[in-house]
């Protein structure tokens, strides 16, 4: 297996985790932990592909929703406190980033002179 | 100054005095920042060299004889202005796609091939029109000149595919042009070794799998890559083939 298959291979896992996911929680998750999906069935089918992808998300919230420890007022604040040090961060990692993928990129060897080795004949003896 | 007479800056407003200078300052930083960087990042790219569609020429029209292994080459047997006879021409489809399906059934055929011309340097091929257009088969058997063996080479270059090489895309090598290389490769664009230096003459190679067939697609991580290669190389009527050895392939540090 190849990097690309197994990355395909890892991608079609995840999916069809989603996919056992969506079904269930839009048959019997939904139901329970938002009242307002009650009877309303068709906006469900639109909710499949973004649970293919954020399946573990779906999964938290679900917990969080179902356990009863959901913060409703926690949820609604903006995460500004963290702003700060993510954009520290960003501003040192783009950089070395960039830096470290400059320095170890390959050099064109433009002194290297083709050698000849041998005849194909010679090979044959 | 208090807070209740601090400057406050809303954007369908007029922009207040004491901000002004502040706003003239950060603006002229910024933009210098942004052209600061785009020159540096800028720096660190090669240049690509001129290359690209010679839309300018207007669709050649040659005759010639096809040979599909390992990839569409036609050897020109009538040319023009452009195209001589005698030269071996690299052909591709449009866009990413073959030539036509079934082209194997004229291998060997005399055929009247008609395109546009890619060209970087020495490196040139055909796009081919789409259709009947695009070749005609003439139901004539033609003659596949014999390969030239030129014996087994120590090489160091890059595989790149040799239409976005030729000037499809510009720049149309390196790493960051490596997933669109193997999308041409896997519709049948002839793969290009491009060499450090000149080999007999010539600075790019037609790759071609250990059999004398396509590229393998178990290589296809290599390119893009600078690589060393230890590989037989044949003479096609004026283009050079390299038939890669898996075994002796190792990417330069």
């Amino acid at each position: 297996m190849d990097q690309a298959q197994a990355i395909f291979f890892a991608f079609q896992v995840w999916c069809n985790i989603g996919a056992i996911i969506a079904l269930v929680f839009l048959t019997i998750g939904i139901d329970r932990i938002d009242e307002d999906a009650q009877g309303a069935y068709v906006f469900r089918l639109l909710l499949i592909p973004g649970i293919l992808l954020v399946w573990p998300l779906v999964l938290w919230r679900w917990f969080i929703l179902e356990t009863k420890r959901d913060v409703w007022k926690n949820r609604h604040q903006p995460p500004r406190h963290a702003h700060f040090w993510v954009a520290i961060i960003f501003a040192i990692t783009i950089p070395a980033v960039i830096i470290i993928g400059l320095s170890v990129r390959q050099t064109w060897p433009t002194n290297f002179e083709p050698q000849k080795l041998s005849l194909l004949q010679e090979q044959s003896q | 100054m208090s807070e209740k007479k601090a400057p406050f800056f809303v954007g369908y407003l007029g922009i207040p005095k004491a901000l002004k200078g502040f706003l003239l300052k950060l603006s002229i930083l910024i933009f210098a920042g942004f052209v600061a960087g785009a020159v540096l990042a800028g720096a660190t790219q090669d240049d690509p060299g001129e290359a690209g569609f010679r839309f300018d020429y207007g669709r050649q029209t040659v005759t010639g004889v096809l040979e599909t292994k390992p990839y569409p080459l036609l050897y020109v047997t009538e040319g023009n202005e452009r195209i001589k006879a005698g030269h071996t021409m690299m052909l591709s489809g449009q866009g990413k796609t073959p030539i036509m399906a079934n082209l194997s059934q004229l291998e060997g055929n005399e055929v009247k091939v008609s395109g546009i011309i890619l060209k970087r340097g020495d490196l040139d091929m055909l796009q081919v029109a789409g259709g009947q257009r695009g070749i005609e088969d003439l139901s004539k058997q033609g003659t596949i000149p014999k390969s030239e063996p030129l014996g087994k080479w120590k090489l160091q270059g890059e595989i790149c595919d040799g239409k976005c090489l030729a000037g499809a895309m510009n720049p149309g090598r390196g790493l960051a042009h490596k997933a669109c290389a193997n999308l041409c490769l896997l519709a049948d664009i002839p793969p290009v070794f491009v060499s450090s230096n000149p080999i007999e003459g010539q600075e790019f190679l037609l790759v071609a799998g250990p059999d004398g067939g396509p590229f393998p697609r178990e290589l296809y991580n290599y390119v893009g890559q600078f690589l060393e290669l230890e590989t037989d190389i044949e003479r096609r009527g004026d283009l050079l083939v390299l038939k890669i050895n898996p075994s002796k392939i190792t990417v330069i540090k």
